[in-house]
């Protein structure tokens, strides 16, 4: 206990003097307390959601408990394949890749132009990017989905791919990183007689492997989550995407552990995703400040 | 002079396919949406100049006072519940010597779970009967199972407590990051003056925070402007339209009814209130500021 308190802290607003107050000792302690309690409430909710798909129907709807009588993992495999989610993790698996492309190439392009080229009026397209960052965009979906109607791409996940390539927050990003690029390594580049395409592909590119690194996997996260644009785009056919898939469920006759199961489904693979790179997830998080 | 023309020429012709992409994605649509508003329409096709009679229908219609009202609730819910919320777990995880890596991750967690999964998740949370989640944990202190989602009064709050628990994780890290900028010898120097722990926390943290909560706030409300999903999956607007929002109502014009025009002059109006309130709002903080 006394190990607990005779740390040094040289940060923040407790300091190491002030442990000698016992007052400061139960604050600190409390302090833990809360901080379990909130870690506690964080992952509850998840946990319970996964161990629920190991309960029958009967159980699930009947009995009030916490934990299943039994586990078999024999109830996934056969909800699966009732549902067919195989088909459904490969749309959203051509869908995240997709995205992947087109939010590196697109909006790093544009970052690198913003940052390093800045032609005359760049910063007009600045400021409006700035403003996409304020403005709604949930709100002219309807035009949006106009736009692509006209196109014939109804139906198809090219206008998925290409929406990840319009992302103001992930310009922004970019344009920071390449910010702290040196210009000279780029003049250099330009006097060897390099053009601009082939400075960002052969020089800039290779250099930006920890923003890339962030891009995509916020990029993969929220290809995987997307929900409405794909729903108004492949609704009913057969390109659905898990996420689309778990909203036809409010409609449908799969029963609530299957639903619930489902559920599983669609969060293990961010789950993954974070349990590997959650430290780039995080600073992404930090780094842009803004919420995704 | 001519060099200086090619890089201008290189640079636009770099910046040309994302443009495209932010026109046709983003900018072009918010300007169609304001345009469409004032038309008549069949299906996609836009059919006569009308004026504000979409505007004036939709206003008239009973839902959209129910909508407009609800979408301010949910705004001032969020802030009660929510805004707060993500400063408090800041200072305390920062205080934390001991596992703050392991704090840090498990707040996070909820934020990488789609929005979808965690609407369907806490329909069964909180489910009517006795094995809904919350009445199951009630249950065990020997309260009665309770049919949340059916409370008129309470189906907001339930909403955005779920909506804070999904995403107060992403701006706590933001507190935490400006947290760890603050400079360790303003404490040190206020210490030996004589502070106290709360007069650090005023004097020091707070003020040092004011700024980013100030964009956060506002960022908060554009957000939380915008709940479309999470009414609708767990209670589709109701009960009796308790929980329907602006954006639930632009979802129904546009896609349940398909009547377009209808859904752009919501969306029209939801930007304007944006606009209005942010506007007001940078000039309350302004005034206070001087």
């Amino acid at each position: 206990m006394n190990r607990l308190f005779s740390l040094k802290k040289d940060y923040g607003l407790l300091r190491t003097y002030d442990f000698r107050r016992n007052s400061v000792k139960f604050l600190y302690l409390l302090i833990y307390l809360v901080g379990f309690i909130v870690v506690f409430v964080a992952v509850f909710p998840i946990i319970w959601t996964i161990l629920s798909g190991f309960k029958d129907l009967r159980e699930f709807v009947n009995e009030p408990r916490i934990l299943p009588k039994s586990y078999d993992i024999n109830k996934f495999i056969e909800t699966w394949k009732l549902l067919n989610f195989s088909k459904f993790y490969l749309n959203s698996f051509i869908v995240v890749i997709g995205s992947i492309v087109f939010a590196v190439v697109g909006n790093g392009l544009l970052g690198y132009a913003l940052s390093k080229i800045k032609p005359k009026g760049y910063k007009l397209i600045y400021y409006l990017l700035l403003w996409s960052l304020m403005i709604p965009t949930t709100t002219s979906i309807v035009p949006l989905f106009i736009n692509i109607v006209r196109l014939g791409l109804q139906g198809s996940f090219i206008p998925l791919w290409l929406s990840a390539g319009a992302n103001a927050f992930f310009v922004i990003l970019y344009k920071n990183f390449f910010d702290s690029i040196p210009q000279s390594i780029i003049e250099a580049a330009r006097i060897d007689g390099g053009g601009e395409w082939s400075i960002f592909f052969k020089v800039v590119f290779p250099l930006s492997y920890p923003i890339n690194t962030v891009i995509t996997i916020f990029t993969i996260n929220s290809a995987w989550s997307d929900f409405l644009l794909p729903y108004l785009l492949l609704n009913n056919t057969g390109k659905e995407t898990v996420m689309v898939r778990l909203f036809q469920f409010r409609t449908s006759v799969a029963t609530d552990v299957d639903i619930i199961r489902a559920v599983t489904f669609s969060i293990i693979p961010p789950i993954l995703l974070f349990a590997f790179f959650q430290r780039y997830m995080m600073e992404g998080m930090t780094r842009g400040g803004i919420k995704g | 002079m001519f060099k200086r023309h090619k890089k201008d020429i290189a640079g636009w012709i770099i910046m040309a396919p994302s443009i495209i992409l932010f026109v046709f994605f983003l900018w072009e649509p918010l300007l169609a949406s304001v345009v469409m508003s004032f038309y008549s329409a069949k299906g996609i096709r836009l059919e006569r100049f009308v004026g504000f009679q979409n505007y004036i229908e939709v206003v008239q219609h009973p839902d959209f006072k129910a909508a407009f009202f609800n979408t301010f609730l949910y705004t001032f819910w969020s802030l009660v519940i929510g805004f707060l919320v993500p400063i408090i777990l800041a200072i305390i995880i920062n205080e934390i010597i001991h596992f703050k890596g392991f704090f840090r991750v498990s707040v996070y967690l909820p934020n990488v779970i789609p929005g979808l999964a965690v609407a369907i998740m806490w329909l069964y949370i909180y489910r009517a009967g006795k094995t809904g989640l919350l009445n199951i944990l009630l249950g065990k202190l020997g309260f009665p199972p309770q049919a949340w989602l059916t409370k008129s009064h309470l189906v907001i709050p339930l909403i955005v407590l779920f909506m804070t628990w999904r995403s107060a994780g992403a701006t706590t890290l933001i507190y935490l990051a400006r947290l760890q900028g603050i400079d360790p010898e303003l404490y040190e120097a206020a210490t030996i003056d004589g502070a106290g722990i709360w007069a650090r926390l005023k004097y020091i943290t707070l003020p040092q925070i004011y700024n980013l909560a100030r964009t956060l706030l506002i960022l908060q409300i554009i957000f939380v402007f915008q709940v479309l999903y999470e009414p609708l999956v767990l209670t589709n607007g109701g009960p009796n339209n308790a929980s329907t929002t602006l954006m639930l109502l632009v979802y129904k014009y546009a896609f349940e009814k398909f009547d377009y025009p209808k859904a752009a002059s919501i969306s029209v109006i939801i930007a304007l209130i944006l606009l209005l309130l942010t506007t007001v709002y940078n000039r309350l903080v302004k005034v206070n500021e001087e």
